[in-house]
């Protein structure tokens, strides 16, 4: 005879909310681990425990092996937009304002956030898969036996670097974007580069570059971050290894798209 | 110097996987760990190193180092051989300031010797057999000069060629290092040449515990079934 309670166990509610309960304690499970994690490489960054050969190679990696895909994805980005915008605006009689729109936009926002998104894809899962496989072969367990702090040897440069380097990428995005946005206007909208650079910088103000550098480095040192934690706590294999990629570019454009907001809202609200 | 594990608890999901355990390993003294798959073997070397938490019981050290052989090497991949071997003394704060990179270069050709490998310093892990990677881990192992090292199971996967090589070495490091040693295996040829003692673990607890030539004696219920590889006898296998 069936019990109640087992009724109510293979009941569809049961299953749903057990879920969801399942899923939100995966959830707090991974924010408490990036924020002890956070906090661990706070700790040895402020002590000044800091690898500078590693450094240096994990600078390298963030900056300029992602140039390339990075800035061809933001001169890309520009060139969709302004080939649609800035012949409707010639035509609407706003052809002083898509050197102003276009540099806004990548100045604050996409020269940024496109970035971040290549970066995610480029080094964040790449960071991700590199620990993740250190952990699931011993390797993290024999950096820890020789009595080496993973956070340390792991986290701290990798994080380091993406909050150095990220600026530098965002100013190179911004600056390719909007010049893409010019050649692209004059182009399809016949707009003079005169005009469109003329225009440029009316809405862009010192405090601009400035959140955007400052959003540039949060978003460097988060993609480090979630992937490298992401990485430390992967388990059982291969499988674990492809799970611990992907739940850290999930995590890191959820990230990315949570901080922007709060810049948004913080500076331009 | 020695190592001794008293009443040793270790609970995962509810289950004692290592219950009670105790044991003692004198310096120059090599201890054998046999038992099933998961009778909680490499647990207890976690548990020795500080990898795993224990739930219960006491583990006393010395001062010095404790060195583990992982069952895969676990060679840092980034790495090429000579950093591999130092990299405890270049990345621990309080042994860098000691070596300069002569000191370094040497050590690394000096712990390569002791293990038969030559002018494999700048290859990378990739780059070496199953055998090599496992000598290459035994001198990053002994590159602090542990007087403990754990071995888990250090011939698996390996060919009986190999594995005789390996347990020539593991011979070789304790009287060289004079550590205390604990091997865990499941091969009769590593147990036979290399072990003083040898402790039998099932469901988490010892049920033997004395010397290889005993064991092979076959005097328990526990080790005629071990050493006759049989499926009848006390132990089960565990789900």
């Amino acid at each position: 005879m069936i019990t109640l309670q087992k009724y109510y166990r293979q009941s569809a509610t049961y299953r749903i909310f057990k879920g969801i309960l399942e899923e939100f304690t995966v959830f707090l499970e991974t924010l408490g681990q990036i924020t002890e994690k956070l906090g661990l490489t706070a700790k040895f960054i402020l002590k000044g425990e800091i690898e500078k050969k590693e450094l240096i190679e994990q600078c390298n990696r963030f900056g300029i092996s992602s140039l390339p895909i990075t800035l061809s994805i933001t001169a890309m980005t520009s060139i969709i937009i302004a080939s649609q915008v800035a012949a409707e605006m010639v035509k609407q009689g706003g052809s002083n304002f898509v050197g102003l729109l276009l540099t806004i936009l990548f100045v604050r926002e996409a020269g940024a956030v496109m970035s971040a998104f290549a970066i995610i894809s480029m080094i964040g899962s790449s960071m991700a898969s590199e620990i993740a496989t250190m952990r699931v072969t011993e390797q993290i367990d024999a950096i820890q036996v020789l009595k080496v702090h993973p956070v340390r040897y792991l986290f701290v440069p990798r994080v380091l670097a993406g909050i150095i380097m990220m600026p530098f990428i965002v100013i190179l995005a911004s600056v390719i974007g909007v010049i893409a946005g010019a050649v692209t206007s004059d182009l399809s909208a016949g707009l003079s580069y005169r005009a469109y650079f003329d225009s440029a910088w009316l809405g862009v103000y010192i405090k601009d570059l400035f959140v955007s550098l400052f959003k540039a480095a949060c978003f460097g040192g988060t993609i480090a971050l979630i992937s490298c934690t992401c990485g430390y706590h992967a388990s059982g294999g291969a499988k674990g290894v492809g799970l611990a990629t992907t739940k850290a570019v999930v995590w890191s454009f959820v990230a990315i798209v949570i901080i922007d907001m709060i810049f948004a809202i913080a500076f331009f609200y | 110097m020695s190592i001794e594990v008293k009443s040793l608890i270790k609970i995962y999901d509810d289950r004692k996987v290592i219950d009670n355990v105790s044991f003692k390993v004198n310096d120059g003294e090599t201890l054998a760990i046999v038992g099933f798959s998961g009778s909680g073997k490499s647990t207890i070397l976690k548990l020795i190193c500080g990898l795993t938490p224990r739930d219960g019981g006491e583990i006393i050290t010395g001062d010095g180092d404790i060195a583990m052989v992982f069952q895969y090497s676990a060679l840092f991949d980034s790495l090429n051989v000579a950093d591999n071997i130092t990299f405890a003394l270049q990345e621990r704060r309080e042994l860098r300031k000691k070596y300069t990179q002569k000191d370094l270069a040497q050590i690394v050709t000096q712990k390569l010797e002791l293990v038969g490998l030559q002018g494999i310093e700048n290859k990378f892990p990739s780059e070496l057999s199953g055998g090599m990677q496992k000598r290459v881990s035994f001198a990053r192992a002994i590159v602090t000069e542990p007087n403990t090292i754990l071995y888990d199971e250090p011939t698996a996967g390996l060919d009986p060629i190999s594995s005789t090589l390996i347990e020539d070495y593991i011979v070789r490091l304790k009287e060289e290092t004079n550590a205390a040693s604990i091997v865990v295996t499941h091969q009769m040829s590593t147990i036979k040449r290399t072990a003083d003692r040898v402790i039998m673990l099932y469901d988490g607890k010892i049920v033997y515990e004395g010397t290889p030539d005993d064991m092979l004696k076959m005097n328990t219920e526990y080790t005629k079934q071990f050493v006759t590889a049989s499926l009848d006898g006390p132990m089960k296998m565990i789900a």
